[in-house]
């Protein structure tokens, strides 16, 4: 299995500790004058994404961890996953709703997504940053307001509850910044 | 870090070169300028060190502290010095570690090792004002944070309290020796915490950490008369009343060579000219390493060495 020297691992670096796949977020070299050299290695959990510290000595081997990442194109929905494609091999995979969690609500047949494999195994999905998408459900808009401070709940093709500038009528397409589920401009 | 923004920090860099220089002409101490590179190296088990080829054929090392070379000076009688030099170090990069940083190093012959504290705790005022100094033992502190009485406990014990500190700790704790794991429990769960007030002095290093100090019987146990400084955290200086006996000099250089061996690294050339100008006669002295950028960078509240040089590694 290919390894890293713990004093060479870098912010985005992937590590495979005790069986569980890490990102690196933040390596701090601690050394006693003339002591031992240690890492202090902040990491992301790339099933939980809980953040923790671990420590090692500086120049022990961590594994890489064998992280796949790949774009697929949304098929379908079933009811307790989500059917995508690879566009290359046309090889399709079920992503479980309970593994996409909140980015369900931006989920759209056609669209490609970032999707994260561990071992084979799909681990995070992420959607596009920018998306496109209609209005389905909000208030009337309010003629002649465009200066977009004030707003309001809109529901989104997708099911995304996000807030709009107050003269977006339903049935316009809007674009989102899915990181944030922010309004950013009508298309 | 833009180099314009630096610029006020090197003009007190200046400065404060003038500063220590006159604080050394005052207690008497020479300047000198020994040479970085040398055909041996400096043995640390836990330094490594730069190399570089020579147009004859040899290595050259740079030094990791010009020690060895300075010590060559004393036994010929040039006995009360100081020297401000750059020192290298292989793989040190951090917010607090530069490979190539500026170290000041002293010795002064009869000086006994409670006046070199002294001395470094006035050399450190100099740059971060008058801070009242506490001093403790190595055991004393150890027990004092981990309720562990470190020469009676195993390795066992104390693995298995830093297992209690922290779920991140390493896997291969139970196979560390006893120094490394003191050395992982001073450095997470004890340094942080010293000279939050002032200035703190660690002293009575386990003799097994001697390096190149003289041992002493403190109590019931032998302990190596070597001291560190710090500050708000912060390692500053690392000083010994000095180790004059060519015999046991030897025997610890080789012990390291083969820590060093067994942990993979690289042997090291003996310095040999070391080991005879001890046996002509090094005198009774003591001697200090201060980490020059360090104490700058503490004097203006950074926290980084970065501010505090013009170019470190990673800016270059």
């Amino acid at each position: 299995m290919a390894q890293y020297s713990t004093g060479d691992l870098k912010p985005g670096f992937k590590i495979e500790v005790d069986g569980e796949p890490y990102n690196v977020v933040s390596n701090e070299f601690v050394k006693p004058g003339k002591g031992q050299p240690f890492n202090r290695v902040k990491v992301r959990n790339l099933k939980t994404t809980r953040v923790i510290e671990k420590t090692f000595k500086s120049g022990d081997k961590v594994d890489v961890a064998d992280i796949e990442e790949n774009k697929m194109r949304m098929l379908y929905k079933e009811s307790d996953g989500v059917v995508f494609m690879d566009d290359k091999t046309f090889d399709q995979i079920t992503i479980p709703l309970a593994l996409i969690g909140d980015n369900e609500q931006w989920l759209m047949e056609e669209i490609l997504y970032d999707i994260m494999f561990y071992k084979g195994e799909p681990i995070d999905l992420q959607p596009p940053t920018f998306m496109e998408m209609k209005i389905t459900e909000t208030a009337p808009g309010v003629r002649g307001d465009t200066s977009g401070r004030a707003l309001k709940s809109a529901v989104t093709e997708t099911g995304g509850k996000i807030q709009v500038p107050l003269f977006i009528e339903e049935g316009q397409k809007i674009k989102i910044d899915t990181r944030t589920g922010e309004y950013v401009s009508r298309i | 870090m833009f180099l314009e923004s630096k610029i006020p920090l090197l003009k007190d860099r200046a400065h404060m070169f003038h500063r220590a220089r006159l604080f050394f002409s005052t207690l008497g101490l020479l300047e000198v300028d020994t040479p970085m590179l040398s055909p041996s190296a400096p043995i640390d088990v836990h330094i490594d060190i730069m190399t570089t080829e020579m147009h004859d054929g040899r290595t050259g090392f740079f030094h990791s502290s010009p020690e060895y070379a300075m010590k060559r000076l004393i036994a010929a009688g040039l006995t009360d010095i100081y020297q401000i030099s750059h020192v290298f170090r292989l793989g040190e990069e951090g917010k607090l570690h530069n490979p190539e940083f500026t170290m000041v190093e002293w010795y002064q012959k009869g000086c006994s090792f409670e006046k070199i504290i002294e001395d470094t705790l006035n050399f450190i005022r100099l740059f971060l004002g008058e801070l009242p100094d506490t001093q403790m033992n190595y055991r004393d502190l150890v027990k004092k944070y981990t309720d562990i009485d470190y020469p009676a406990a195993s390795t066992d014990d104390l693995a298995g309290y830093i297992k209690e500190q922290s779920d991140g700790y390493p896997q291969d704790l139970l196979s560390w020796d006893k120094d490394t794991l003191l050395q992982y429990i001073i450095s997470f769960f004890i340094e942080p915490n010293l000279g939050k007030n002032g200035l703190f002095v660690l002293k009575h290093f386990p003799a097994s950490q001697g390096a190149l100090a003289k041992l002493q019987m403190v109590g019931d146990e032998i302990v190596a008369e070597r001291f560190e400084i710090y500050y708000q955290g912060i390692e500053l200086a690392n000083g010994y009343h000095e180790l004059t006996d060519p015999k046991e000099q030897h025997k610890r250089l080789e012990q390291a060579n083969s820590k060093r061996i067994s942990l993979g690294k690289k042997e090291m050339p003996l310095d040999l000219q070391l080991i005879a100008a001890l046996e002509k006669g090094l005198p009774d002295c003591s001697g200090v390493a201060v980490g020059f950028d360090r104490l700058m960078m503490l004097r203006h509240k950074k926290e980084s060495l970065s501010p505090t040089v013009p170019f470190t590694w990673s800016e270059l």
